[in-house]
């Protein structure tokens, strides 16, 4: 197997190549899941394009569009961010468990959302934050919801020749914001979850406002339920209302089976888990 | 592996050129190029921690990079650690003293990501550190006395240990079984 | 160093914590493996594996792959039946019934096809990826019991009923026993099949000379493989040279042959040395533990004494029998437990299945009835209101007591490794109040295991004029540091500081014979051997040295270092080889235990069934989430019987990696098989425990008799067996729930508390 391994210095030049050989080649940033899915057969691409050379896609800004995190951003300088910890800090959660602290330090957060791996931790958590990708092609730049990019197992939207190349997530700094993450492994602790509840609330003068919970590890893309999350609207978000969203949601979701867990456990779990990534938005 | 292009590698504080095919794992340049042997792949997929490298300090797995990726950044093995007189480093040492060895096909790796754990944060707690060396595996169970080496370095609370060896019953009280 | 000096160097050696030598070069990484050896001129072989679980091969296309640029031979089992280079194409330990190519049909997914050579490793991939293979599928079976059922598939012809194994052991009358018992237990328990998974994988390289055939593999078996080799390519013993470098762990999946018959054959078929290393699924896909299903039944007396036991164990040999024929039996043997029970009737067998072969592991054979007897016991404590530890001290065998078959104990001490296990965990105070949602509980279990009857191993030690001392042997380092502590062994019974002593690696040419290094037998084993070397050492010592003074033998004493004559000066060794004009001289010793006339009748197994009896124990406190099943393990205690420890750490290391690599199978190992296929062989759908999956406080002891001259057991796999039932048992104490399948999976665990039912 010959495979070239392209480093072009400007977006254009990268666009270009993956635009003209659309099966053969394919983007390597941190590369942990590109070179991963070689070894196991899975992909076998010719031309490997690498961002390694490209300016301005690393670095977290805040500012009045909200958190722009460019996406060759690694997973641990988002976990290890004062910035992102602050104003997302179920964001910096998830990338603090990803894996192992190697695919941390190598793994970006545009490559992460790329991969569109089901059991992986941002997605969901990006998807409650409702974070948008800034994705460039050869003809065109466009804005993708997270959500709407990530469309089945290891599947996105991203047309040929687009590359990802900043994550942004609005954020509301006057207003009474709260998020978490839970994230369940129900085997050895270096295991895929089984289960990853995000969840992002606002509240005015202790009522629901806006309440957003999305589930990942549990189907292809990330479970998010907004007729029944909007059930909480106007609650304080007590006992019983945490109870009935995370029945609703168990009940409405489809999980997938396997070593982590069969149907009935992963329904399950997805209620357990909503019922504490609720509680974790109202602990003191 | 196909013919490759020279490329110059920072390993170890040290250049070296190298030919290099486009597709050629990083652990199999230092291992087969080099002759770094202590960098193993074993799960093939970034699990297991035996080829475990820094890179610019940072921990990374060796059979997820390309060689190519890595050009111009410093890569730093076990052996790297040994200084000129051929003094080995605290780490190492602390893991020779404690024991923290049994096959020890996964040790270095184990001792690149201490170093790279108390480099970063030199006040590392023993659960700091416990908790990053999660994702380096020993299928021999040295991990007790990994935590013994360990906690060597940054202190911590010792486990209560019975006696290690003995007689029967030398150390402990008489026993006692609950009521039904 | 004076003679007292040398004493006092001497009675140092023993419970010392040296390191190994080679500690430094372990720590820093530059200690070669077998995976780091290369020979000259070497080729690469990749395999082409079945996807189906039993298939005929109906053809095999090889032109493209022979086509590919580096391939220099592309090698099938008709292959080696054409050729006159390999006589006897199928090897085996009990029955020679595997091939290294498949002839004729498959019979697992994953049995090895056809073989590429080609001058660089991934060149072999290529042209592998290019083999064409045509099948015609044949049923299948994954089961041992729906394989022995009539109508199943006939996987080998010669054993047309898949039997691979049949034993049966008879004592008093166990129908009489029954019926007059006051209580009867039942129940039955599987375990399913795990991996070994030592790191450094499968590899092996081997070249032929004029002086036949060398291999340099990484096995714990030497002296099987060069049995194997010379049987299939008709060479002497002589002719086969077996050399082995440190493993990168073993833990019994390196104690068999495997890749070794390919690896020679496809060297004489192709006139180039030829490598071969697995990929990771490889090694899934190469050896596994016995799954299995025990069923045990138990009466119990008035007064909670054992009076009777029914087991039956049913083990899956896997596609090919290994040693499955004879470690059935083994199984067998161990599957009452250490109790005292006068009426037993035991029956295990094992059938072939179109599954990977089963092999050694960590505490072969022994785990699956361990985890049936010390479950079934609590659940007997359970339902007669009696504290599990004291039912176990009720009924555990003490010395004089009489153990399935006949055989009168000796040396047994379940009752001091209970209590020392016990007492570790607090056993007797009820657990703290666990956090909301959660619940604890405490567990045990006592096990035992024989010794593997017949070995034998041979030693050499050799003194040099310049005093240091090399010892050969066959017994492979395999991460217990066994070259340290034979080297401490030595220093100890000759008299010499640690540092002087140096161990071979094993190479079949120089060092001598040793039956495998397994089963926990090497450090006693070769113990023996060494002692014996040394003493006809000292016996030659002593002859040169009576010369050298002009005395008689029977006036020379031995010292430390030296020998000496009444109150005259010690000759130092030195001495006495420089007085012979002597560079070097040697002893042997063997050690030999004897064979097992009671296993002559695999139908009626009677007498003396080991020569002496491993033991360990475990205990555990547990902390389970109520509302998903998981379990937390929160401390552990083990302990096992050393006799005598030679070195104090690395006992105890073996007790506690023994634990640990017992926690994975009792909560997160299981090689999944979905449609005849592993459907996991890979480090991530197959997760060992980490580092943070371990309690903080896991402890252990080995215990030591107060007689210095005391037999040494080996402890290298003690405790391992007893931790799946303590976890179960500890679980049961906190949720009240019983789980009779391993692994302990939080989904099996919350199902069992719902009573949800699946399995």
């Amino acid at each position: 197997m010959t495979l070239s391994f392209l480093e072009p210095t400007t977006l254009e030049e990268a666009c270009s190549v993956l635009a003209g050989d659309e099966w053969g080649a394919k983007v390597i940033s941190g590369g942990t899941a590109v070179v991963l899915m070689m070894r196991q057969g899975l992909i076998a691409p010719t031309t490997l394009v690498s961002l390694n050379n490209l300016e301005g896609l690393r670095g977290i800004e805040l500012s009045s569009d909200g958190l722009r995190m460019g996406a060759r951003t690694t997973l641990t300088g988002i976990a290890s961010s004062a910035q992102v910890r602050s104003v997302a800090p179920s964001l910096a959660e998830a990338c603090a468990t990803v894996g192992n602290v190697r695919v941390r330090n190598l793994g970006t957060i545009g490559g992460n959302v790329a991969e569109a791996d089901y059991a992986s931790d941002p997605p969901a958590v990006l998807v409650s934050l409702d974070a948008v990708c800034t994705v460039v092609g050869p003809a065109r730049t466009r804005l993708v919801p997270v959500a709407d990019l990530i469309t089945g197992f290891y599947t996105t939207s991203l047309e040929p020749g687009e590359i990802i190349t900043a994550v942004t997530i609005p954020l509301f700094p006057d207003a009474d914001v709260r998020y978490a993450y839970h994230r369940y492994v129900s085997g050895s602790s270096e295991d895929r979850p089984c289960v990853g509840v995000a969840t992002a609330a606002e509240f005015d003068q202790g009522r629901v406002k806006d309440l957003r919970v999305v589930v990942g590890a549990v189907a292809p893309v990330p479970q998010r339920f907004d007729n029944i999350a909007r059930e909480a609207i106007g609650t304080s978000l007590d006992a019983a209302t945490r109870d009935h969203i995370a029945s609703a949601y168990a009940a409405a979701i489809d999980p997938i089976e396997d070593a982590r867990g069969s149907v009935w456990y992963r329904r399950r779990m997805v209620e357990v888990f909503v019922r504490k990534g609720l509680e974790g938005l109202v602990a003191p | 592996m196909t013919e490759g292009r020279e490329v110059v590698l920072d390993v170890n504080g040290r250049r070296h050129t190298v030919l290099v095919a486009d597709d050629e794992p990083l652990v199999l340049t230092l291992r087969d190029r080099l002759g770094l042997r202590s960098v193993r792949p074993t799960c093939g997929i970034g699990i297991c921690g035996t080829c475990t490298i820094q890179v610019d300090g940072a921990v990374a797995s060796s059979c997820l990079l390309l060689t190519r990726q890595v050009t111009g950044r410093s890569i730093r093995t076990s052996e790297g650690m040994v200084d000129s007189a051929g003094a080995l480093s605290p780490i190492q040492q602390a893991f020779v003293d404690r024991g923290a060895y049994q096959c020890a096909y996964c040790i270095p790796g184990m001792v690149v990501t201490v170093d790279a754990c108390l480099a970063e944060n030199p006040d590392a707690t023993l659960e700091e550190v416990r908790e990053y060396l999660a994702g380096n595996l020993c299928r021999c169970g040295t991990y007790v006395n990994i935590l013994d080496a360990v906690r060597s370095l940054v202190g911590g609370p010792p486990t209560r240990r019975s006696n290690a060896t003995g007689q029967p019953g030398a150390n402990t009280p008489p026993i006692e079984t609950r009521d039904g | 160093m004076t003679a007292a000096e040398m004493v006092t160097v001497a009675q140092r050696s023993i419970g010392v914590d040296y390191p190994t030598p080679d500690a430094r070069e372990r720590v820093v990484g530059t200690l070669r493996y077998t995976v780091d050896h290369s020979v000259e001129g070497m080729a690469y072989g990749r395999l082409v594996r079945s996807p189906y679980p039993h298939a005929l091969i109906d053809s095999i296309d090889t032109r493209a792959a022979a086509a590919m640029d580096g391939v220099m031979a592309v090698i099938a089992g008709a292959d080696l039946v054409e050729s006159d280079l390999v006589p006897h194409p199928y090897f085996g330990l009990a029955r020679r019934d595997q091939p290294p190519l498949a002839i004729g049909k498959v019979r697992y997914a994953g049995d090895p096809v056809v073989l590429v050579v080609a001058d660089t490793d991934s060149r072999a991939r290529a042209a592998a990826a290019m083999v064409g293979v045509d099948y015609t599928e044949l049923p299948y079976t994954v089961d041992p019991e729906e394989a022995a059922a009539p109508g199943a598939p006939v996987i080998h012809e010669e054993w047309p009923e898949n039997q691979c194994g049949d034993w049966a052991l008879h004592q008093g009358d166990v129908d009489a026993a029954m019926a007059g018992a006051t209580h009867i237990f039942e129940g039955e328990y599987v375990s399913p099949p795990a991996n070994a998974l030592p790191f450094e994988p499968f590899v092996a390289v081997a070249s032929w000379g004029e002086s036949g055939l060398e291999i340099w593999t990484a096995t714990q078996w030497p002296s099987a493989v060069q049995r194997e080799l010379a049987h299939m390519f008709e060479l002497g013993i002589d002719e086969v040279r077996v050399r082995v470098l440190p493993l990168g762990g073993g833990f019994g999946a390196k104690g068999q042959v495997k890749i070794e018959p390919l690896v020679a054959a496809a060297s004489r078929l192709t006139g180039v040395p030829v490598r071969v290393e697995f990929d990771r699924d490889e090694v899934f896909l190469t050896t596994c533990k016995h799954p299995a299903r025990v069923r045990i039944k138990t009466g119990v007396d008035a007064d909670g004494n054992f009076i009777a036991r029914d087991i039956d164990l049913v083990y899956n040999a896997g596609a090919y029998a290994g040693l499955s024929p004879s470690g059935v039996a083994q199984g067998m043997l161990r599957s009452p437990g250490p109790y005292r029970i006068p009426n037993v009737r035991l029956r295990s067998r094992g059938y072939y299945t179109n599954t990977v072969p089963s092999g050694s592991f960590r505490g072969a054979m022994t785990n699956q009835p361990a985890f049936a007897y010390e479950s079934h016991t609590d659940e007997i404590a359970g339902e007669l209101g009696i504290d599990p530890l004291a039912l176990r001290l009720q009924n555990a065998l003490r010395d004089g007591d009489v153990y399935a078959g006949g055989q009168l104990m000796h040396d047994v001490h379940f009752v001091d490794l209970l209590e020392e296990v016990a007492v570790a965990i607090d056993w007797a105070e009820p657990s703290p109040p666990a956090a909301p949602g959660k619940a604890r509980g405490k567990g045990l279990g006592v096990i035992l295991k024989t010794a593997a009857p017949g070995t034998r191993t041979e030693a050499r030690v050799e003194l040099n004029s310049d005093g240091t001392i090399h010892v050969h042997t066959s017994a492979v380092d395999m991460g217990q540091g066994l070259q340290g502590t034979l080297a401490q062994m030595v220093a100890h019974h000759i008299g010499a500081p640690y540092e002087m002593v140096t161990v071979s690696d094993p190479d079949t040419a120089v060092t001598g014979f040793d039956s495998m290094t397994a089963g926990s037998r090497t450090t006693f084993a070769s113990g023996v051997a060494i002692h014996s070397a040394i003493e006809t050492l000292r016996r030659k010592l002593a002859g040169l040295a009576a010369h050298q003074l002009g005395v008689g033998y029977e006036d020379i004493r031995h010292v430390a270092g030296g020998a000496v004559s009444g109150t005259g000066p010690v000759l130092s060794f030195a001495d006495i080889l420089a007085g012979a004009g002597l560079d070097s001289l040697s002893g042997e010793g063997t050690y030999q235990s004897p064979r097992s006339p009671a296993l002559d009748h695999p139908g009626e197994v009677r007498g003396e069934v080991s020569v002496h009896w491993h033991q360990g124990a475990v205990a555990v406190e547990v902390e389970v989430d109520r509302e998903t099943g998981r379990i937390e393990i929160v401390r552990c205690h083990g302990a096992a019987w050393a006799g005598r420890v030679i070195n104090p750490t690395r006992a105890r290391q073996q007790s506690e990696g023994s634990i640990i690599f017992g926690i994975g199978p009792a909560l997160y190992e299981e090689m999944l098989v979905i449609d005849g296929q592993v459907a996991n062989p890979n480090m991530s759908d197959y997760m060992i425990p980490s580092i943070v999956d371990i309690p903080m406080e896991l402890t252990s002891t080995s215990l030591e008799s107060d007689d210095e001259e005391a037999e040494i057991h080996g402890v290298g796999e003690m405790t391992i067996p007893a931790v799946a039932p303590a976890i179960a048992n500890a679980v049961a104490a906190a949720v009240g729930v019983r789980v009779r399948r391993l692994p302990l999976t939080a989904e099996r665990v919350l199902r069992a508390i719902e009573g949800h039912d699946r399995d």
